[in-house]
C-alpha cells in the first residue's frame, strides 16, 4: 500500500478544510459602554477606571477618572450615582460600590499630590469663564487641558460655587474641596474672585475680550414659597442659612427648625441645624418614598434625629405659645413630566398643627436670568439648551442655568461637553462632543456564571453622636484592601478583561491570543457565538459576515 | 505422507492441542480467547502454557468472540502479532469484524474449529460455520489432521504478515480437534526463524496522527478492495512457496490444492478437512480393485486456487466433491465452487456434489468407494445429492 | 473569576466538521489536549468518530482507530495489550464513545473491559440519543424527551450507567461537563495518573437534537450541573463518591426552558421530572455521606 494513498489510513490534519466557509457571522472584539458610563453624568470610563484600581495601578485609574470629572475626591462624595443604579450587577446580588472606589481614587491623588499635566500645545484662543462652580471649573478644566487660554469670574470670594456655599463640610470636608479646586486653578487659569457680570453690558464686554464666553452662574435665586412671609424674622432661607457662618446660625435661630422641602438642600439644611444643637422637623409634600433627595441623605438624617412630616404642605404660620404654630394640610402628590414640576392638592379636613420657632423653606432656586435681558433670550428657565448656545453667538451656558438637573455631577458633564463644543467652534479640528453611538451593555450580554455572588463593601459611618458634635465628615473611606476588593466585584461591562473564555470556549481553535488582543481565524470560524456568549463582560459580539 | 524422518520430535497430540503447539512456536504478542465447545482445548493449553511460562503471550479472556475480534484487530493494527480462535456460533458473532479486519489489513491469524451452528444446537463437524465467511476477505485453509493443523497455524502467519491479509485456518470439529496422533513438533529457532518479524507498510504509530479506517469516500472504499484483490492474487504462491520452504525445513511439503494419484485416474474425490483423510483411504481400497480413482484435497480454499484446481482436473473424466456443508438453496459449497471455476474449460470432468457428512453424520469409506463406483462413467447430475 | 486552567498544544485541529458551537467538539479539545501526545485512541461510531473525521484527513494529533460501535471498550483493550507487549505501558489509550455506543451496544464490552480493569480511559460523550442518525432515543435518553424515535416523549428513565459502573468497582468515574473545562481537564489528568479502567462522562447537549440554540450549548449544561440534572462528581474504586458541591441544586426549570424536546411538557411532567432530580440528587448526598 502506497503511504499517502492508502484508503484506510488518513494522511491529512483536518486544518485542510476550511470551515470558516460555513460562517454567516464572525466574532467581533468591540469594547462597549457600560451602563453605569452611559448613566453616568461626565460619561465616565468607569468599568477602565475599576479595573486599574482593581490591578492596582491608581495612577491610571486617576488619569482615565480625569478624562471626564476633574473631581473625583468631591463627586465619589457627594455625586447622586446614578452609575450605581444601572450597575448590571444589581441583578445579581449588589450593585458595585462606584462612588466609594471614586472617592477612593481622588484622596490617593489628593494625598500623593498628583497634578493635572501641562497642555500639549497652547492655543492662542481665550474662553472666558462667568462662575466658579462645578460646570464653570470643569469648563476651564477641559479647555485648558486643550491647551486654551481661560479667564474665569466668580462673582464669590472663593471657587468651588455650590459646593463650598451649599454643601455642608460633613458631606464635603473643605480641604478636600480646595486640593480639587486648587489643582484646577494651577493649571493656569487667570482666575477673578469677587468678580460678578453683573448684567448685560457687562457680558458683552466680557465677549468682547474673549473668543467665546460660557456662563455658569447656576441658580442662585431661592424659589419663594407663596403665603411664606420671607421678611419675617423666623423665616430663614436655605441659602442663606447655609451660607451664614456657625456664630450668626446660631444666633439667629430658635431652638425648632421647621425645614420645607424634601431635597438634598433641605436634608442639608436639616442635618447642619442638628449639628447646632436644634430639634428639626422636614416637611416635605412628597409622600414617604418619593422625596427627591437622595436615600443615604434622608437615613443618616433621620439616624440624626431629624423628624419628618411628609405628603403635607404648611399653608398658615402664626405666633403660639413659645414659639410659631404652623398649620398645615395634607396633600395629594402628583409628580410632573420635567424634573421639579408637580402638582400638590390639598386634602380637605386633613389639617394638623406643628410647632417650630423657625422656619428655613428649602424647595428649590432658579437662574437670575434677568440680568441679561436684551441680549440673551431665556429658554424658559434656561438658557443654552441648543448645544450648550445661548441666543448670543460665542456665549455659551452650563451647569444649573443651563439645566433643571440640580446635581453636582450633572453640572460637571455638562461643564465637560460645553467645552468640547466651544472648543471645535474654535477650532474645527476638534471634533465635537459626539452622543454614545454604541448600545449600552446590559442584561443578557454579561455571563454571570463566572462571577461568584459576593456581598458589596459599604463605606463605614462616624456615630451618630459624634455627628452630631461636629461638622467633620459622616462618610469613611474605603480601606486600601476594601477598594481593590470592591473594584474586583465589577464586572467590567463592555470591556475586554483578558479572561480567556473566547480562546477557550471555541470548539474551532479559531481564537488566536496575542499580547493584549484576540485575532478570529476566519479561515476556521463557524460562527457558532460560543465565544460571545462565554464572554463574561460582553466585550465581544457577532456582526454579520457573508463574504464568500 | 512419505517424508523423509528429519529430526523428529514426536508427541501424541489431539488437533486443537497441536494447534496451541504452533502458536506457542509462532509466538504472538497478544491473544484475545473465548471459549466455545470444541475450540476450548486450545484456549486451554495456550493458559496452560502461559502458566508454565512458556508463553508469553498477553492474553485477553473478553466477554464475546466479538470483543475477542475487536481487540484482536486493534492489538493487529499497533504492529502486535495477534492471534485468536474459535468455532461456529462465536465466528458467527464474529461475521461483522471479520469484514473490518480484512478491510482494515490486520494480519491476524485465527484458528477455527468448524462445527455445525443452531438451529438446532449441535456440536458436530460441518463447514458452513466458515463457508459462510468466504466473503469477508480472509484467506482461509483447511486442515486434514493435527499435524497439518500445527503446521499450517505456522504457515498462516507468514501469509497473513507477507499479504497484511487476515488468515482463518480451519478443522473439524472432534474428527481433528479431539482426535490424537503422532505430531513432530518443530523446534523453535526454526519457527522463529521461518517467521521474521515483518515491519507493516502501515501501523498505528505514536506521534502521526494517522487515523486507521476512518470513514472514506466511494472512491477509497473501491480502492480499498481494489488492494485485497491484489494481495489476494498473491496468496496460492505465497502458500505455495511457503509450503515448499516448510518441507525443505521438516520434510512436510504443502500446496494450495495437493493431489494423491491424480495423473491416470478416470474419478477422483475433490474435498477439504478430514473427508481427505477418509477419501483417501477410498483412493487406497478402490485402486485395489481396479478402479483408477484419485484424491484432490483443497486446502486453500479463500482465495480459490482457481488456476491450480483447473491445472488438476482438466482431463479427469469423473470428479466427486465431497461438501461437509450444505448451502440452503445451493447444495455444497465447494461443488458450486469448483462448477464456476471448472467452466469453460477444455476436457472439463463430469462433477457430481455429493452432500457428505452435513451435521457431523459419520461418513464411512465403504460409502465412498460405493459412491465411486457408482458415478464412474454416469451422466452429468447438475442437482446436489444427499448422502445417507 | 478563575480562569481556565489547561494548555492547548495543538492536539486537536481547526477545520473538523462538528456542528457550529458543538460542546462535544469543545469538550474533546480539553480531553486531546490533556491526554497529550503519548496517546493512541480507538473511537467508535458516533458523533465523536465525525468529529475525528473522514479520511483523508483526522482532527487529532494521536492515532485513532475508527472501530466498530458495540466494541470501543474491547478495541482498547486490545490496544492496551499490544501496547504493553511492545514495552509501552506508559502510553495512554483513550476511548472515545457515544451515550448509545456505551450504554446500549457498548455496554457488554465496556462491562467486560471495567470487569478485568483494563488500563483504559474511557469516555462517554453522553448526548443522550442518536443524535448522528439524526437523534433517536437511546437507554440514556432522560424520560420525556421528545426524539425521533420518541414523539410524544420518552416513556422510561435514564439509565444510571454509573452506578452500573461503580459495580464494577472500577478505580474512577467521574461526570464532567463542557461548562467548566478546568473541572474536565483536572478529571482527566486525575484519570490519567490512574491505573485501570477510568469512566468519565461527560454530558453534551446537542444542539439539534435537544433544540438548543448555536451558541447555547455551554449554557445549556450549565443548567444541567447547576439544576442537578447532572451533578459533578468522581467515584473511586466504585465506593467513595464525591460531590463537586452539597449546595441544593437550582430548580430544573430553567434547564428545561433552554430545550426544544422538553417544550410540549405539562406543568405535572415536569414536577414529575424535578422530584425525579430531587430524589436523584438525595440518593447522591447518601451515596457521599457513605465513607
Amino acid at each position: 500500500m502506497n503511504d499517502q494513498t492508502s484508503p484506510l489510513w488518513t494522511h491529512l490534519t483536518s486544518e485542510a478544510r476550511l470551515t470558516g466557509t460555513w460562517r454567516s457571522a464572525l466574532p467581533a472584539y468591540q469594547n462597549q459602554p457600560s451602563p453605569c458610563l452611559g448613566a453616568c453624568p461626565v460619561n465616565g470610563r468607569i468599568a477602565t477606571w475599576v479595573k486599574q484600581v482593581k490591578d492596582g495601578d491608581l495612577p491610571g485609574a486617576f488619569a482615565t477618572l480625569t478624562e471626564n470629572n476633574p473631581f473625583p475626591a468631591i463627586a465619589g462624595r457627594i455625586c447622586h450615582h446614578p452609575c450605581e443604579t444601572a450597575c448590571n450587577r444589581a441583578a445579581h446580588d449588589e450593585t458595585v460600590g462606584i462612588c466609594s472606589l471614586e472617592r477612593f481614587v481622588g484622596d490617593m491623588a489628593i494625598s500623593e499630590g498628583l497634578r493635572f499635566t501641562a497642555p500639549v500645545e497652547e492655543r492662542p484662543q481665550s474662553v472666558a469663564i462667568v462662575g466658579g462652580g462645578p460646570a464653570g471649573l470643569s469648563a476651564a478644566y477641559q479647555l485648558r487641558r486643550l491647551g486654551f487660554q481661560v479667564s474665569l469670574f466668580e462673582a464669590s470670594n472663593g471657587l468651588g460655587g455650590l459646593m463650598r456655599h451649599g454643601i455642608p463640610a460633613y458631606r464635603l470636608d473643605r480641604a478636600v474641596l480646595d486640593a480639587e479646586v486648587n489643582r484646577i486653578a494651577d493649571m493656569g487659569i487667570d482666575i477673578h474672585l469677587n468678580a460678578q457680570v453683573a448684567d448685560k453690558t457687562a457680558l458683552q464686554s466680557l465677549r468682547g475680550q474673549h473668543d467665546a464666553v460660557f456662563l455658569a452662574t447656576g441658580a442662585s435665586q431661592p424659589k419663594r414659597l407663596p403665603g411664606l412671609d420671607y421678611d419675617a424674622p423666623h423665616v430663614i432661607d436655605s441659602a442663606g442659612f447655609l451660607a451664614a457662618s456657625e456664630t450668626e446660625q446660631k444666633a439667629r435661630s430658635g431652638g425648632h427648625v421647621l425645614v420645607i422641602g424634601g431635597g438634598s438642600a433641605a436634608m442639608d439644611v436639616a442635618r447642619t441645624a442638628r449639628r447646632l444643637g436644634r430639634e428639626v422637623t422636614v416637611l416635605s409634600l412628597e409622600p414617604e418614598g418619593r422625596l427627591p433627595a437622595q436615600r443615604v441623605e434622608l437615613e443618616e438624617a433621620a439616624e440624626e434625629g431629624v423628624g419628618f412630616v411628609t405628603g403635607a404642605m404648611l399653608h398658615s404660620v402664626s405666633a403660639g405659645a413659645g414659639g410659631l404654630d404652623i398649620g398645615c394640610i395634607k396633600v395629594n402628590f402628583e409628580p410632573g413630566e420635567a424634573p421639579g414640576q408637580f402638582r400638590a392638592s390639598p386634602i380637605d379636613g386633613t389639617g394638623f398643627t406643628l410647632a417650630a420657632d423657625t422656619i428655613v423653606p428649602a424647595i428649590g432656586q432658579d437662574a437670575d436670568l434677568a440680568r441679561w435681558q436684551g441680549l440673551l433670550e431665556p429658554e424658559g428657565p434656561v438658557i443654552g439648551t441648543r448645544q450648550w448656545q445661548t441666543s448670543a453667538p460665542g456665549v455659551f451656558a452650563g451647569g444649573d442655568v443651563a439645566s433643571m438637573e440640580r446635581f453636582v455631577t450633572q453640572a460637571v458633564g455638562m461643564g465637560k461637553e460645553a467645552a468640547k463644543t466651544i472648543a471645535a467652534s474654535l477650532d474645527p479640528s476638534l471634533a465635537p462632543p459626539s452622543p454614545l453611538a454604541d448600545p449600552l451593555v446590559v442584561g443578557d450580554r454579561i455571563n454571570t456564571a463566572y462571577q461568584d455572588p459576593r456581598p458589596r463593601t459599604h463605606q463605614g459611618n462616624a456615630g451618630v453622636t459624634d455627628r452630631l458634635a461636629s461638622f467633620d465628615e459622616v462618610q469613611q473611606p474605603l480601606t486600601p484592601q476594601a477598594a481593590q476588593v470592591e473594584a474586583s466585584r465589577c464586572f467590567s461591562c463592555g470591556t475586554c478583561i483578558f479572561c480567556d473564555n473566547c480562546y477557550f470556549y471555541c470548539p474551532d481553535m479559531a481564537i488566536t491570543r496575542l499580547d493584549l488582543a484576540y485575532e478570529v481565524k476566519t479561515d476556521y470560524c463557524k460562527g457558532c457565538g460560543l465565544c460571545v456568549a462565554e464572554c463574561p463582560t460582553g466585550a465581544i459580539h457577532m456582526r454579520e459576515d457573508v463574504t464568500p | 505422507m512419505n517424508a523423509p524422518l528429519k529430526n523428529r520430535n514426536l508427541k501424541l497430540l489431539n488437533g486443537n492441542h497441536a494447534v496451541a503447539w504452533g502458536v506457542r512456536l509462532a509466538a504472538p504478542d497478544v491473544a484475545p480467547l473465548y471459549p466455545i465447545t470444541p475450540q476450548t482445548p486450545i484456549l486451554e493449553k495456550l493458559i496452560e502454557f502461559q502458566s508454565q511460562d512458556l508463553f508469553d503471550a498477553e492474553l485477553l479472556t473478553p466477554e464475546s468472540e466479538h470483543s475477542a475480534m475487536a481487540s484482536a484487530i486493534s492489538a493487529s493494527a499497533l504492529g502486535a502479532r495477534v492471534f485468536t480462535a474459535t468455532s461456529s456460533q462465536g465466528l458467527l458473532l464474529m461475521h461483522e469484524l471479520l469484514h473490518y479486519a480484512a478491510g482494515a489489513r490486520v494480519p491476524i491469524v485465527m484458528f477455527n474449529v468448524n462445527r455445525t451452528p443452531a438451529a438446532p444446537w449441535g456440536f458436530w463437524p460441518d463447514q458452513i460455520d466458515s463457508l459462510a465467511q468466504r466473503d469477508t476477505g480472509w484467506v482461509q485453509l483447511y486442515c486434514e489432521n493435527p499435524q497439518d493443523s500445527l503446521d499450517t497455524v505456522i504457515q498462516a502467519f507468514r501469509i497473513a504478515e507477507t499479504t497484511e491479509l487476515p488468515v482463518m485456518v480451519n478443522h473439524d470439529a472432534f474428527w481433528v480437534s479431539h482426535s490424537v496422533e503422532p505430531v513432530d513438533l518443530p523446534a523453535a529457532d526454526l519457527v522463529q526463524s521461518f517467521l521474521p518479524r515483518v515491519k507493516r507498510s502501515v501501523q498505528m504509530e505514536l506521534g502521526t496522527g494517522r487515523a486507521l479506517s476512518a470513514p472514506a469516500d466511494q472512491a477509497s472504499w473501491n480502492l480499498s478492495r481494489r488492494d485485497m484483490d491484489v494481495a489476494m492474487h498473491k496468496v496460492p504462491g505465497l502458500i505455495d512457496a511457503a509450503g515448499r520452504e516448510w518441507g525443505d525445513l521438516t520434510g512436510r511439503v504443502s500446496a494450495p490444492v495437493e493431489t494423491d494419484r491424480c495423473d491416470d485416474a478416470e474419478i477422483v474425490f475433490v474435498t477439504m478437512g478430514s473427508m481427505a483423510g477418509t477419501a483417501r483411504e477410498a483412493v487406497n481400497r478402490l485402486r485395489d480393485t481396479g478402479i483408477r480413482a484419485g484424491l484432490v484435497k483443497v486446502r486453500l480454499f479463500r482465495p480459490l486456487p482457481v488456476a491450480e484446481l483447473r491445472d488438476v482436473l482438466a482431463g479427469v473424466p469423473g470428479a466427486l466433491v465431497l461438501d461437509r456443508n450444505y448451502s440452503p438453496g445451493t447444495g455444497g459449497v465447494l461443488h458450486q465452487e469448483l462448477k464456476s471455476a471448472l467452466f469453460g474449460i477444455n476436457e472439463a470432468p463430469n462433477l457430481f456434489g455429493l452432500l457428505t457428512g452435513v451435521g457431523g453424520i459419520n461418513v464411512p469409506v465403504e460409502t465412498l468407494v460405493s459412491l465411486a463406483q457408482e458415478y464412474r462413467g454416469a451422466d452429468p447430475v447438475s442437482d446436489p445429492v444427499w448422502v445417507e | 473569576m478563575q480562569k481556565i486552567d489547561y494548555c492547548d498544544d495543538g492536539q486537536f485541529c481547526s477545520g473538523h466538521v462538528a456542528c457550529a458551537g458543538c460542546a462535544e467538539a469543545l469538550s474533546m479539545r480539553v480531553i486531546l489536549n490533556t491526554v497529550g501526545e503519548n496517546a493512541v485512541g480507538v473511537v467508535s461510531p458516533s458523533c465523536v468518530a465525525i468529529i475525528v473525521g473522514g479520511h483523508p484527513t483526522s482532527s487529532a494529533r494521536i492515532p485513532f482507530q475508527h472501530g466498530t460501535l458495540e466494541s470501543a471498550a474491547a478495541s482498547a483493550s486490545g490496544m492496551k495489550r499490544a501496547l504493553r507487549a511492545q514495552g509501552r505501558d506508559d502510553t495512554t489509550v483513550l476511548c472515545l464513545a457515544g451515550d448509545g455506543g456505551t450504554y446500549d451496544i457498548g455496554l457488554q464490552a465496556l462491562s467486560s473491559a471495567a470487569e478485568r480493569n483494563e488500563d483504559i480511559l474511557y469516555i462517554c460523550f453522553d448526548n443522550e440519543g442518536y443524535q448522528n442518525t439524526g437523534g433517536q432515543r437511546s437507554s440514556s435518553t432522560p424520560m420525556s424527551a421528545v426524539t425521533g424515535s420518541t414523539p410524544a416523549g420518552n416513556t422510561t428513565q435514564k439509565k444510571n450507567l454509573i452506578e452500573i459502573m461503580a459495580a464494577h468497582r472500577v478505580p474512577y468515574i467521574a461526570t464532567a461537563s463542557p461548562s467548566d473545562l478546568s473541572d474536565l481537564a483536572a478529571k482527566v489528568t486525575k484519570a490519567k495518573t490512574i491505573r485501570g479502567t477510568k469512566v468519565i462522562i461527560v454530558i453534551i447537549p446537542c444542539l439539534p437534537g435537544w433544540g438548543v440554540a448555536d451558541d447555547a450549548a455551554v449554557k445549556t449544561a450549565r443548567l444541567a450541573v447547576e439544576s442537578g440534572v447532572f451533578p459533578l462528581f468522581e467515584v473511586e474504586n466504585g465506593v467513595t463518591y464525591r460531590l463537586r458541591t452539597t449546595e441544593k441544586p437550582a430548580p430544573i426549570a430553567a434547564y428545561l426552558d433552554q430545550q426544544k424536546r422538553y417544550r410540549h411538557l405539562s406543568d405535572e411532567d415536569r414536577q414529575a421530572l424535578q422530584d425525579d432530580v430531587d430524589r436523584n440528587w438525595q440518593r447522591l448526598l447518601w451515596l457521599a455521606a457513605g465513607e
